[in-house]
């Protein structure tokens, strides 16, 4: 009997040490589910950025939910989106009534992103999205309040205002060659690759451009998005006397261009979106033959808040790859955490007023969002950037002077050499 | 009560001699009552999503078939049936507020309408030069859609229509009941004498029409009848997933819906119904398997694609057809099918070997 009165009393000994020893990491983890096309780009931004900001918070000691502190569980969910829709409502379907998660972030396709809103919402978790940028995800919002009120935007801004800041840098270039060239009309070829969501942009140079802006269009190149070769636009482009070739790319054509572009010096300033240029990899894949290809950003090495260069240097060094916008989940997780630790609950419901009252300096911009659960755009909130090749850097250029807005780190545009030399002769 | 008593004894007589004799049969039975069953055990809804899911493509994959593989007709851009229906079903719903029980049945009207006006300028192509022609049209049409935003909503799609049914258990029995019920009637069709003469096209259509048959009529029925399936799929899909968007005409669609019914077996209707259901949850199988393993699960379209790779290159005609032939012989004098421990047929007596 004395023997097992000891045996107890150790036991108990053990059990108290233990307890003592287990802070945080004993409570139950708050799980985030993070959705996105996992062997894709745009799905490794997605979990690198809120594995980043997870691991930051765990270390930190976890989320404060009332008077317990949590960590962090983060789920990865491959929702295969590019490939199948119904794959990706299986994926988050999955993670609600499986996995249980408390939130959902991330997200890319607007069509599939559009069934993961309703069955979140079914759910009724917060979803924060991440990678997708119509504007009709936010309007559900406005429309079915009760319903939608889970949804909000953070990262991109959205196309509308994304078509805003590919219209301000194409009239920035403009005005820098007109000032520097002496040219009275800015003549501009519009390239945008074969698919539908470039569609609209096209339609709206061909009539903004002339109308509003002051330029003439000398006309409208389609090459195909996974084109080779593009020297037959590109000989095309030059013939027509173009200043600037407006470039609308998401896919390899983005690639193809930038580097025939710089092969043959043709004399037309790229200017546009070419989500090929956001990536690290676009220095070497052209052989430096894409330098001044200039293309809306979300990320760069300028302090657009306190945050964003300690950000973009933990991130560059950690994943070996400058953080692309799907990236932004790292701001989301933060904005969950504010959010619970405000509250001192992680019930989406109760949780939502203060998600909307959100006023948070994140990596990108100061995050407001509106009342439709978009994130804010313009001078004070996020802008998106404009970034250009120079060397093998890829640096801001816009903002610059912006509405008085300059990130420190940003640096002049630079027109290219052959495009100076040709343009000066004439 | 005495009406029931005759019904039930007659059920039981059929049962006795038809289904329980074969064991294909005898699975197949054993599969829908563990189907319909199953909302007693689980109502997970990850669970019920995925077999509803499986259920709709199970229709759409049994409609290939019954074009494809019982007439002949290959079409590579089967997915335009189903995307039209759609489209169809969303429209009326969102548009003029029809519910899900007119809008589907309309949407797979629109199936059929969409038959006739592919089946008319194929009727003269054959072999790749059909397959290549019916690829085309589902291009086409996503074309179109994003060219009238306004009516299809682009790039989005119609999003927001109303449920199939208020519950998933209800959506599950609804999806499962009309996947058993259409299945049986394709079944039917293909085992009529229409079903022959489809068949016999597929053959030898040349023949087909020195006998004096219609063999353009024959072939306009069957374009139009897997239309109408394939519209029904394509109006419970765009219910459940309260969405018609352009995924549901993209060619990916199309090729999947060939590889679920190669894998199945074609030319049986069962085949690819089974093919479905092994490959779709399959998918959802590895997700969940895989999940534990760092870097795998980025591979589950690589292991299923060498799966199936696989599976087809030690079973060329199918999976169904090669376990049916292992647990079934054909009777060498009348051509009956019999179980594999029967030593005489069941119907003319003759030895089996």
């Amino acid at each position: 009997m004395q023997f097992l009165g000891r045996v107890g009393a150790v036991l108990l000994g053990l059990s108290l040490i233990l307890a003592m020893c287990l802070p945080a990491g004993a409570a139950d983890p708050i799980t985030i589910g993070v959705l996105g096309p996992m062997s894709f780009t745009q799905g490794e931004g997605h979990w690198n950025g809120a594995t980043m900001a997870a691991d930051e918070i765990n270390q930190a000691g976890g989320v404060k939910v009332g008077n317990v502190m949590r960590p962090i569980k983060l789920i990865k969910i491959d929702t295969n989106e590019f490939l199948s829709i119904p794959d990706a409502t299986n994926a988050v379907e999955m993670a609600v009534s499986r996995y249980k998660v408390d939130f959902l972030i991330g997200g890319f396709r607007t069509e599939a992103v559009q069934v993961m809103q309703d069955i979140a919402m079914d759910a009724k978790k917060i979803f924060i999205g991440c990678g997708a940028a119509h504007p009709a995800l936010c309007t559900r919002v406005t429309k079915d309040y009760d319903r939608y009120k889970y949804w909000f935007r953070l990262t991109p801004i959205n196309s509308s205002y994304l078509g805003k800041v590919d219209f301000i840098l194409l009239g920035t270039v403009g005005a820098i060659m007109k000032a520097q060239l002496g040219l009275d009309k800015i003549k501009v070829a519009v390239v945008a690759e074969k698919a539908a969501w470039a569609d609209p942009i096209v339609r709206a140079a061909q009539k903004v451009l002339p109308g509003k802006m002051g330029m003439e269009v000398v006309g409208v190149w389609r090459p195909s998005p996974v084109a080779k070769d593009c020297t037959a636009e590109l000989a095309a482009i030059q013939r027509s006397g173009a200043h600037i070739a407006f470039t609308t790319f998401s896919s390899s054509v983005g690639l193809t261009f930038a580097k025939q572009l710089g092969e043959l010096k043709v004399p037309a300033a790229p200017v546009g979106i070419n989500v090929e240029a956001q990536k690290t990899g676009f220095w070497s894949a052209t052989g430096g033959k894409g330098e001044y290809t200039v293309t809306i950003n979300t990320f760069a090495r300028v302090k657009i808040t306190d945050k964003t260069i300690p950000f973009y240097d933990k991130y560059l060094k950690t994943f070996k790859e400058a953080p692309n916008y799907t990236a932004g989940t790292y701001d989301a997780v933060y904005i969950l955490r504010d959010s619970i630790e405000k509250a001192g609950t992680i019930d989406s419901a109760k949780l939502v007023p203060f998600v909307e009252k959100t006023d948070m300096i994140g990596t990108s911009g100061r995050v407001v969002f509106d009342k439709s659960h978009d994130v804010k755009w313009g001078p004070g909130f996020v802008t998106g950037l404009g970034t250009q090749w120079q060397g093998d850097q890829n640096l801001c250029i816009w903002p610059y002077k912006w509405h008085g807005i300059t990130y420190e780190g940003t640096v002049p545009y630079k027109l290219p050499p052959w495009v100076v030399e040709h343009w000066k002769k004439k | 009560m005495g009406l029931l008593g005759v019904y039930f004894r007659r059920t039981v007589t059929i049962l006795r001699s038809e289904v329980l004799v074969l064991p294909s049969r005898i699975a197949v039975l054993v599969f829908i009552v563990a189907l319909m069953a199953l909302p007693l055990f689980t109502q997970d809804y990850y669970f019920l999503r995925v077999l509803i899911l499986t259920s709709i493509f199970a229709i759409f994959a049994a409609s290939w078939d019954l074009l494809s593989g019982f007439t002949g007709q290959m079409n590579f851009g089967h997915a335009l049936f189903f995307g039209v229906a759609a489209y169809v079903t969303a429209l009326l719903n969102l548009k003029l507020g029809l519910p899900p029980y007119f809008s589907i049945p309309l949407g797979a009207v629109g199936g059929v309408l969409t038959g006739l006006v592919v089946g008319i300028p194929c009727l003269r192509l054959k072999g790749s030069y059909l397959a290549l022609t019916t690829l085309a049209f589902p291009i086409i049409l996503t074309g179109l859609v994003f060219a009238i935003p306004d009516v299809t909503g682009g790039e989005l799609g119609l999003a927001g229509l109303s449920r199939l049914t208020g519950s998933r258990v209800m959506d599950y029995y609804l999806t499962s009941g009309l996947m058993v019920i259409l299945g049986f009637a394709m079944w039917k069709i293909t085992d009529s004498k229409t079903g022959i003469i489809l068949h016999a096209i597929r053959e030898d259509e040349l023949a087909v029409r020195t006998s004096g048959v219609n063999t353009t009529r024959y072939k306009l029925l069957a374009f139009c009848m897997s239309g109408f399936f394939a519209g029904v799929a394509g109006g419970l899909y765009a219910h459940f997933m309260r969405l018609a968007g352009p995924s549901g005409l993209e060619v990916g669609l199309s090729f999947q819906v060939i590889i679920w019914a190669v894998f199945g077996g074609m030319v049986t209707i069962y085949g690819p119904i089974a093919g479905v259901f092994i490959l779709y949850p399959l998918m959802e199988v590895l997700r969940v398997a895989l999940d534990s393993f760092p870097g795998l699960p980025e591979m589950r379209m690589f292991i299923f694609a060498a799966l199936v790779l696989l599976t087809l290159l030690f079973m060329p005609e199918g999976l169904i057809p090669w376990v049916r032939d292992k647990v079934e012989i054909e009777c060498p004098r009348c051509k009956v099918r019999n179980a594999f421990n029967r030593k005489r047929c069941r119907v003319c007596d003759a030895v089996l070997d």
